[in-house]
């Protein structure tokens, strides 16, 4: 019996005989990851090699396309608008991963108190995340407008404004960044109620019995307990707000005059506007150094596991 | 949503206090999730002139449905068409990918044949590498192959995900293997294990990642954006966003009117699909979501 499994499981090695039915075990094997390595190689191994490669030509979609070395990167390095973008990416990426590692933590462990209807404010809090940016973006857009926005109508009411969030330079990317928290907070706040869920209550009976009360335990258990978690959240939104493009070309266009351009912006002009592909691709790679550098930043954080 | 275990108690003498200042807490920021999308639909059903009226009616004085109508006859402003090609290539995205998906995950969770580490670490190490890397030579090939203005531009390159073989591949990993050999026993081949055992008992995270992955294809902006130019073949999303920019005006719009109702008619369906279906939503993204981005 043992050695119909052993045969069947897995193929007989060294044996002469046995070599043929050992291949074609193998290349039986491999129909099944082929499909996807196939697409995986045409449209994801490929096109990274052909980024790095393209990078280094003045590729315009038409005429010639010489060899030109670190042309492009040179460029980049002496680009205003490309330091523009990505500064402007950089503070809309850390100051909405602030935001979005920050406050749904607080929402979610107000979302895990016992109470009525509970459910119905989880259910409602992650409904914008279901929603595409272009929708958030139009409606957000026509709500914060300085002139007939409600927003600033509501604000007029107490006094305040009118505020021009939008299409003010230093106000453009804060508010990006809280519509961002807005249409989002649902996810982490998913992630948050898992981690919550697991933490046994044991430590607060334990805590309660010692004297500690709502706010303390908060502070000195739950989030404490949560830190794994929480780093988590902030290097994947990070990872991810460094990518930001709908935001900008939906709400804002890039502007007012270049105050939300980001990188994947501005490449997407250069690519698709002005036909410069092998400039974009040379954006997209200094771009992807940069979120790998993060990345592997999540590695060394995800890695550790939490012992309660 | 999670097992029923007990979060703390409010047991205090406070805790009356507590309660009342958290509902408040909570109702406000509901208000603040749903005036939105109640602001939306009531500027749909004003006239243009009314959206701009100061101060604005809370609600439209003599609601109308002109723009709705408007949207189901003009070509430019097509939201039932685009809505269907945003549903067409979803679905079609979520089932390519979850068949070329689990079978690679099957094979590399449980088949043996030389190379495997080898490749697998390949494969996984480009997580690390923003999509965005891919879009210029994508684009390139698309065109050569004739695909732009195609469902095909959308479809095929979505369909090797490969946070989706990470996570299947896990599930499938954990699968007792003795179950697996009385199976092999009883004459299962491996195509067999895999479709009669493998997929129905991960169902539920074949699931989780059909939602992921569905709601990833509907939403997405910047691909289609790129391979899709022509108005009858736009998505939702590349319908609503370049109305952004042909009806903008400053911070405002030429016909808000007109704006929101194309922004409700497309997603009022996708909020009644997340009233059914919202349990399965919320569980498919806390699962998915632990494991990647």
């Amino acid at each position: 019996m043992i050695s119909t499994i052993r045969r069947s499981l897995l193929p007989e090695k060294h044996s002469a005989a046995g070599s043929w039915r050992t291949w074609r075990w193998y290349l039986g094997n491999y129909a099944f990851i082929l499909p996807f390595l196939i697409l995986f190689a045409i449209f994801i191994l490929r096109p990274i090699l052909a980024s790095l490669q393209m990078s280094f030509f003045r590729w315009e979609i038409f005429g010639p396309k010489p060899f030109i070395g670190f042309d492009n990167y040179d460029e980049l390095l002496n680009d205003d608008l490309w330091w523009v973008a990505l500064q402007n990416t950089v503070y809309f990426a850390f100051l909405t991963s602030a935001l979005l590692t920050t406050v749904p933590i607080f929402i979610a462990i107000a979302l895990n108190l016992p109470f009525r209807g509970r459910n119905v404010f989880r259910t409602l809090f992650f409904f914008p995340y279901v929603l595409s940016a272009s929708v958030v973006g139009l409606v957000m857009r026509w709500l914060l407008g300085q002139q007939f926005g409600i927003v600033n109508y509501l604000l007029g009411i107490v006094g305040i404004g009118p505020i021009p969030f939008i299409a003010d330079s230093d106000l453009v990317i804060p508010s990006l960044s809280v519509i961002t928290l807005w249409w989002a907070f649902g996810f982490p706040m998913l992630i948050y109620l898992a981690g919550l869920s697991n933490i046994p209550q044991d430590i607060y009976e334990a805590a309660r019995i010692d004297g500690a009360r709502g706010w303390q335990m908060t502070r000195y258990i739950t989030i404490p307990l949560l830190r794994p978690i929480i780093l988590f959240v902030a290097v994947t939104q990070l990872i991810s707000h460094f990518q930001v493009f709908a935001q900008p070309y939906v709400i804002t266009n890039g502007g007012p005059a270049q105050d939300s351009f980001t990188v994947i912006f501005y490449m997407f002009r250069a690519a698709w506007t002005y036909f410069r592909m092998g400039f974009g691709t040379a954006m997209a790679v200094l771009l992807a150094v940069i979120i790998m550098a993060f990345t592997l930043l999540q590695f060394r954080f995800g890695g550790r596991r939490l012992e309660y | 949503m999670q097992g029923e275990a007990q979060p703390p108690r409010l047991t205090d003498t406070s805790a009356q206090i507590s309660r009342i200042a958290l509902y408040v807490l909570l109702i406000l920021l509901a208000i603040a999730i749903l005036f939105p999308f109640y602001w939306m639909v009531a500027t749909s059903l004003k006239t243009n002139p009314e959206a701009f009226y100061y101060p604005p009616d809370f609600y439209p004085p003599q609601p109308t449905l002109e723009h709705y109508e408007i949207i189901m006859t003009r070509d430019d402003i097509n939201v039932p068409r685009w809505g269907w090609n945003s549903l067409v290539i979803a679905v079609a995205t979520t089932v390519v990918t979850l068949f070329v998906t689990s079978l690679a995950a099957y094979g590399f969770a449980r088949l043996d044949f030389p190379f495997k580490n080898l490749i697998f670490i390949v494969v996984i190490f480009t997580l690390m590498i923003p999509s965005q890397i891919y879009m210029i030579p994508n684009y390139l090939l698309v065109r050569d192959l004739g695909w732009l203005d195609t469902y095909h531009a959308v479809i095929w390159p979505a369909a090797p995900n490969v946070f989706g073989l990470f996570l299947l591949r896990q599930f499938f990993s954990t699968f007792p293997r003795e179950l697996e050999e009385a199976a092999t026993v009883d004459g299962a081949s491996r195509i067999r294990i895999y479709w009669q055992l493998m997929i129905p008992v991960n169902r539920n995270a074949l699931i989780a990642l059909g939602i992921f992955v569905f709601l990833h294809s509907w939403n997405d902006l910047f691909w289609p954006l790129i391979v899709l130019s022509r108005v009858e073949n736009r998505t939702l999303p590349v319908g609503l966003a370049v109305l952004a920019g042909a009806y903008g005006a400053g911070d405002s719009f030429s016909e808000p009117a007109l704006i929101m109702a194309a922004s409700s008619m497309s997603s009022i369906p996708v909020l009644i699909v997340y009233v059914i279906f919202q349990r399965r939503i919320t569980q498919s993204f806390m699962l998915t979501g632990m494991g990647g981005r």
